[in-house]
C-alpha cells in the first residue's frame, strides 16, 4: 500500500496519466481555437431579391453565412474588412434561377454544393411549374435513381482496424512496459544495500516485501489503465458531440468500434500479465545493482527485453499466421506483444489464448515465489563486483 | 530469553562465527564487543534469520520467526531511513510493519520527539533534518513499540556526549520494562556504564565472556596508578613491576606481574610517609580489550 501511495501520489504517475488527455486536449482545443478564429473570414453574405429564398437558404447554412448583411453595399464593406470571404447574389425571376458569387477565392466547395443544391431545387421548382404537368408526369420526373453501397468488413475497414488496432496495443504495452520497469526497477535499486532493508527485514519477511512491492505496482498500473479506459470513454463521447470532431467518428463509426472492440478486450489482460512479468523482471534486476547509487542502470535488463519483443513484431503486423508469431505468443515475455497480433488477427482458437495465459500466469507465479525466496539475498548484500559474481553470491546470501 | 547455542557461521572458507553461545534474561543488557569483523554484525544478522547458519538461535524456547518480530526492535550499524517521508510517516511507517496501527502510535510520537529532544516537527522531511536528529528519529522508530528484544548495533556511533546520556537513559527504561538487550560498540565507557555481561569476540570465536566485575576481576588487580617523585627509571625497579607508563606529571601506570606485590611497593614506595594517589585496580575495559586484540595478532 505504501509504494502504491507513494507512486500514485508522485508527480510523475501524475503527469503520466494526464499526458494523453492534455496531448487530446491539446489537439482538439487547437482545432478548435484554428476554426473559430478562421470561421469569420470564412463566411459569406448571402443577398437575394426573394427573402424567401435568402432566407431558406440562410437556415441551411448559418454557420457558413453571416446573416446580418443584407445589401450588395454592405457586402462589399464587409469584404473590404475581411469581415466576409464573398457575397452571393441570389436572383429568380418566373423562368430562371441565378446566383453570383464575388469574392477574393472561390468559394469552398462543401458551401458550392450546397449552393448548386439549392439553386437545382429552386430551378426544377419553377420547370414543373412552368411545363404545366399532370400530376402522373410530375410524379415520374420525381423518381430519382437509387446508389447502394455494400462494404464488406473484412476486406474494407477491417484490414485498417486490425493495422491501427496493432499498432496502438503494441505501442501502449511498449510504452507501459518500459515505464513500469523503470519505476519498479529504480525504487527496488534505490533500497539495495541500505539498512532501511534490514530494518524492515526485521518486521516483516523478504518475500511478503517483494509481493506487497509487486501488488503495489500492479494497483498503480490498474490505477493508470481504469483512468484510461474512463477518461478514454468519456472523450470518445465528447468527440462525438464536438463540432470538430463529430464528422470524423460518424465517418468512421465503423472503424473505430472494431479498433476498441480489439482494444477493450482479453488483450487488455495480456497487457496487464505482460506488465506484471516485466514489473518482477525489473524488481530482480533492480535487487542485482551494485549499489543504490546505479539505480538508473537497473532498469536496462527488463527495457532491452521489452524492446527486442517489440521491435521483434514489426515484421509480422501482416503476416499474423506465421510460424515464429504462432511460437513466441506462448513464450512469457514475448506473450504479451505477440498473442494480442493473433487475437487481432482472428486466428487464435479460445483454448490457445486460454493455454498461453496459463503459461504467462504460471511463469509470473513461479518467478514471484523464486525471487521472493532470494529476494533478502539480494537486497542484504552489497558486493561491488561483477554482475554474475553478485548473482551468485545474493542467491547464496544466506 | 534469548538463548544462542552453538553458533556458527562461514562465508565460503571464511569462519565468521565459531561455536557461540548466550543468554540474555528479560531486564538484562548484554554487550558484545569486538574488532571490526570479529563477528558481531554476523551474529546480530543471524539472530534476525537474516543468514542460514548452525547451531541454535531461540526467543522464550522458540525459534525466531516472523510470529516474534513484532517484539524485536532493531537498530543497524549504519543509519538509514525514507529521506521522502516526514518524520511521523516515517515513524507510522515503520510502527505498521510491527503490527501497530497509526491510531496507536501518532499519539505518542510528541513524547517521543521530546524525550529524545529532536529538533524537528513531526511534519518534517527527514531528508530536512540533521544527521543528529535522523539519528535520534531511527532511534524512536526502534523503541516506539517497546520491543521486549531490543538489538542495538553500534547505537552510540555519532552521538555526541548529551546525546549519549538521552540513549542510555532510554536503553535503562527499556530494561526497565523488562526487555533483553543486546547491543555492540567499539566505546568500552558505553559498555562499562550499561552491561550487565559481555562477551568479547575474536575472528568468530568467544574470547572473552561473563559479568562485568567478574570479567575484569578475573585479569586480577595488576594494574597500580600512583603519583609520586620518583624518577621511572626508579618505578620500573619495584618488585614484580612489568610495565611503567607515565599518564602525567609525576603520574604512572605501574603494571604489575602479580596484584600480591601491592603491599610490599605500597611500603616502599611511602616508607610510612603521605603519598598523594596509591590505587590498585583490575584492568578496564579497555585494557582488557587491547589485551585481547593484541593476543590475537601474536
Amino acid at each position: 500500500m505504501e509504494t502504491y501511495l507513494r507512486q500514485i501520489k508522485s508527480w510523475s504517475f501524475l503527469i503520466l496519466v494526464l499526458a494523453p488527455f492534455a496531448m487530446l486536449g491539446l489537439t482538439v482545443g487547437a482545432g478548435y481555437i484554428s476554426g473559430t478564429s478562421g470561421q469569420n473570414s470564412q463566411r459569406i453574405a448571402v443577398i437575394a431579391d426573394q427573402p424567401s429564398l435568402r432566407k431558406q437558404f440562410v437556415q441551411q447554412n448559418k454557420s457558413d453565412v453571416k446573416a446580418d448583411v443584407h445589401s450588395v453595399s454592405a457586402a462589399k464593406k464587409a469584404v473590404k474588412a475581411n469581415q466576409i470571404a464573398g457575397y452571393l447574389v441570389l436572383k429568380s425571376d418566373a423562368q430562371q434561377v441565378t446566383a453570383t458569387y464575388r469574392g477574393g477565392q472561390s468559394m469552398a466547395s462543401g458551401l458550392k454544393a450546397q449552393v448548386e443544391t439549392l439553386l437545382a431545387q429552386q430551378q426544377q421548382q419553377l420547370n414543373l411549374a412552368n411545363a404545366k404537368l399532370s400530376t402522373t408526369q410530375a410524379a415520374a420526373l420525381q423518381r430519382q435513381p437509387q446508389f447502394k453501397q455494400i462494404v464488406h468488413q473484412k476486406t474494407g475497414s477491417a484490414k485498417l482496424a486490425r493495422l491501427i488496432s496493432f499498432w496502438l496495443l503494441v505501442l501502449l504495452i511498449y510504452m507501459i512496459l518500459v515505464t513500469y520497469s523503470s519505476i519498479t526497477a529504480t525504487e527496488i535499486a534505490s533500497e539495495k544495500g541500505t539498512k532501511i532493508m534490514e530494518i524492515i527485514f526485521s518486521s516483516t519477511t523478504a518475500s511478503k516485501y517483494f509481493l506487497g512491492k509487486i501488488l503495489g505496482v500492479l494497483l498503480v498500473i490498474l490505477t493508470q489503465l481504469v483512468v484510461y479506459v474512463v477518461g478514454g470513454w468519456a472523450s470518445y463521447l465528447v468527440a462525438q458531440q464536438t463540432a470538430v470532431s463529430k464528422a470524423f467518428i460518424a465517418n468512421n463509426q465503423d472503424l473505430i468500434s472494431q479498433v476498441l472492440g480489439n482494444l477493450f478486450s482479453v488483450n487488455l489482460l495480456y497487457l496487464l500479465l505482460g506488465v506484471v512479468l516485466y514489473t518482477i523482471l525489473a524488481a530482480f534486476s533492480g535487487a542485482l545493482v551494485a549499489k543504490a547509487e546505479d539505480a538508473s542502470k537497473a532498469a536496462q535488463p527488463a527495457t532491452y527485453l521489452s524492446m527486442i519483443a517489440f521491435f521483434a513484431t514489426f515484421p509480422f503486423q501482416n503476416n499474423a499466421d506465421a510460424l515464429m508469431v504462432k511460437i513466441l505468443s506462448y513464450v512469457p515475455f514475448f506473450s504479451s506483444y505477440f498473442m494480442p497480433l493473433r487475437i487481432i488477427d482472428q486466428s487464435v482458437s479460445t483454448g490457445a489464448i486460454i493455454a498461453s495465459l496459463v503459461i504467462l500466469l504460471g511463469s509470473i507465479l513461479l518467478l514471484i515465489r523464486y525471487i521472493g525466496g532470494i529476494y533478502e539475498g539480494l537486497m542484504l548484500q552489497t558486493d561491488d563486483t561483477s554482475f554474475w559474481k553478485r548473482f551468485k553470491r545474493g542467491i547464496s546470501y544466506r | 530469553m534469548l538463548a544462542i547455542q552453538h553458533l556458527s557461521k562461514h562465508f565460503g572458507t571464511l569462519q565468521a562465527l565459531d561455536d557461540v553461545n548466550f543468554t540474555i534474561q528479560p531486564g538484562e543488557i548484554m554487550g558484545l564487543i569486538g574488532q571490526n569483523g570479529a563477528g558481531k554484525s554476523t551474529t546480530f544478522h543471524s539472530i534476525l534469520g537474516f543468514l542460514k547458519y548452525s547451531g541454535q538461535i531461540s526467543w522464550h524456547d522458540q525459534p525466531i520467526t516472523e510470529s516474534v518480530f513484532d517484539e524485536i526492535g532493531y537498530l543497524p550499524e549504519e543509519r538509514s531511513l525514507m529521506p521522502k517521508l516526514t518524520v511521523e510517516q516515517q515513524i507510522v511507517y515503520l510502527a505498521r510493519l510491527k503490527n501497530k496501527s497509526a491510531k496507536e502510535i501518532k499519539p505518542q510520537i510528541y513524547d517521543w520527539l521530546a524525550k529524545f529532544a529532536v529538533k524537528g516537527k513531526r511534519t518534517d522531511k527527514i531528508k530536512d533534518l540533521s544527521k543528529g536528529n535522523q539519528q535520534k528519529i531511527q532511534l524512536i522508530c526502534t523503541l516506539i513499540h517497546r520491543p521486549k528484544l531490543l538489538i542495538l548495533d553500534e547505537p552510540f556511533s555519532g552521538l555526541d556526549p548529551v546525546n549519549v546520556d538521552l540513549l542510555e537513559q532510554a536503553i535503562f527504561a527499556a530494561k526497565k520494562a523488562g526487555a533483553a538487550i543486546i547491543f555492540s560498540s567499539h566505546d568500552m565507557g558505553n559498555v562499562e556504564a550499561l552491561c550487565d555481561h559481555l562477551i568479547m569476540l575474536k575472528a568468530g570465536h568467544v574470547v572473552l565472556r561473563g559479568r562485568l566485575d567478574d570479567v575484569r576481576n578475573q585479569f586480577g588487580k595488576t594494574h597500580l596508578f600512583v603519583t609520586t617523585a620518583w624518577p621511572q627509571a626508579q618505578l620500573e625497579q619495584l618488585p614484580q613491576v612489568v610495565k611503567v607508563t607515565q599518564l602525567a606529571t609525576q603520574r604512572y601506570l605501574l603494571q604489575l606481574a602479580d596484584q600480591a606485590a601491592g603491599p610490599e611497593i605500597f611500603r616502599q614506595l611511602t616508607q610510612g610517609q603521605y603519598i598523594e594517589e596509591f590505587s590498585q585496580q583490575a584492568p578496564t575495559l579497555d585494557d582488557i580489550f587491547r589485551m585481547k586484540v593484541g593476543e590475537a595478532n601474536a
